[in-house]
């Protein structure tokens, strides 16, 4: 007989002979025990997450309403006397939206600013909504804005600003607050910020203020 | 109970994932004979078929939503798997086994052939023990095709699934194991003969 065909045969007959062997039955048994421990498993957790939800939800809610409170507490403070009387004489200043922006008193803003640079570069103050919403309303009509103050720029000269000057609305990398002392946000280093910078007649860029 | 009998493999699978006990039982009780013979043709063992049957199943209990139907059968996932158990437990196995027990593949063959009495193996069954000990000796890449091949008559395709290679993989390595297994049994074939001449003159003289 050829040995191929001894060996096929061999194999059949292996084959044959394993046929019914089949895994003990305790293997079986075992296998649905661990299927019931599983479902219970899988269902306990489902109660547990569903408590954590609502916790989740709760403890959320109670953040928006302390947040809420402080936000209107802090308003309240804007309003404090000495800073309503500032808050009175702002009117004064306000321009309709329609006009150019009263550059002088920007002009003098920057001297300002200026005459005690080192304090206003490094630790520029963020301006609150309540009290800065009529100077951000001359620039644009959104009224919603926060601006910073005007930071000057290095080769500042007021007395160009006396003869007009423009502001234009650009957008910068969120990098440029860093090169003004201004804290960035890494989680969002690669987004735009909106910033108006302020042209002299000479058509150079004589500050800049940041608009969220 | 009617109903889920006429159920896909996938099917059951689905209904087991959502908790179905039932469909558990059935796919387990469809499946598991080719993964115990399959396991026990691989080791040798029936300890390790067991185990393995168990670990596979098992398997699918908690890891089942990786099978993906459009890759292959669910027969063929499930021997992937167990190939893959059964692999890992022999690796285990080998390191904790005593040296002396260890040895080449070429030697337990001679070993496995010598060891047989010529005139006990004119018997089928010690045939199919001699067929069963050279299968266990070959090479676990050349015994794995012999088996899901020629033992368990899965198809090339399949094995080519199973074993994540080309088909002509399979059956190359299916041609090598074959030329093995003739090399390994041959000199059992030879003994026969000599034995049965043996036999033969033996009764001449009687």
């Amino acid at each position: 007989m050829n040995d191929e065909e001894m060996l096929t045969r061999g194999l059949k007959a292996l084959a044959a002979e394993m046929e019914p062997l089949e895994a003990p039955e305790t293997v079986e048994a075992k296998l649905l025990a661990a299927f019931r421990a599983q479902q219970k498993v899988v269902q306990m957790p489902r109660r547990q997450s569903n408590a954590r939800y609502w916790l989740m939800a709760v403890a959320a809610m109670l953040l928006i309403a302390i947040s809420v409170v402080v936000f209107r507490w802090n308003a309240g403070r804007i309003d404090s006397p000495p800073q309503q009387a500032n808050k009175q004489e702002q009117p004064q200043n306000i321009q309709p939206e329609n006009k150019r922006p009263s550059l002088e008193q920007f002009a003098i803003n920057v001297e300002n600013q200026t005459s005690n640079p080192l304090p206003q570069r490094r630790k520029p103050r963020r301006v609150n909504v309540a009290s800065y919403r009529p100077e951000t309303a001359q620039v644009a009509n959104h009224t919603n804005e926060i601006a910073t103050d005007f930071i000057p720029l290095g080769y500042m000269n007021a007395a160009n600003l006396q003869d007009g000057g423009q502001i234009v609305r650009v957008k910068l990398p969120r990098s440029a607050l860093a090169k003004f002392g201004l804290p960035v946000n890494m989680d969002r280093y690669n987004e735009k910020v909106k910033a108006d910078v302020l042209f002299g007649v000479d058509g150079l860029a004589h500050a800049i203020r940041f608009v969220q | 109970m009617n109903l889920k009998n006429d159920l896909s493999d996938s099917e059951l699978l689905r209904l087991m994932l959502a908790g179905d006990e039932e469909s558990l039982a059935l796919l387990y009780r469809r499946r598991q004979g080719g993964i115990y013979r399959f396991a026990l043709q691989m080791s040798g063992s029936k300890t390790i078929a067991e185990d393995v049957t168990q670990e596979v199943f098992l398997f699918l209990m908690r890891e089942g939503h990786v099978f993906d139907p459009v890759k292959g059968s669910l027969s063929a996932f499930l021997f992937g798997v167990t190939r893959n158990h059964v692999l890992r437990r022999l690796r285990v196995e080998q390191l904790l086994a005593p040296l002396g027990d260890e040895g080449d593949d070429d030697v337990s063959a001679v070993q496995a052939a010598t060891d047989l009495c010529p005139l006990e193996d004119l018997t089928r069954a010690e045939t199919i023990e001699s067929v069963r000990k050279a299968v266990l000796s070959l090479p676990s890449k050349y015994r794995e095709v012999v088996v899901l091949c020629e033992l368990q008559d899965v198809s090339y395709v399949e094995t080519a699934e199973i074993l994540g290679c080309a088909i002509g993989t399979v059956r190359s390595r299916l041609h090598r194991a074959r030329a093995l297994l003739l090399a390994k049994l041959r000199p059992v074939a030879e003994i026969e003969e000599t034995g049965s001449a043996t036999v033969k003159s033996a009764r001449c003289f009687a």
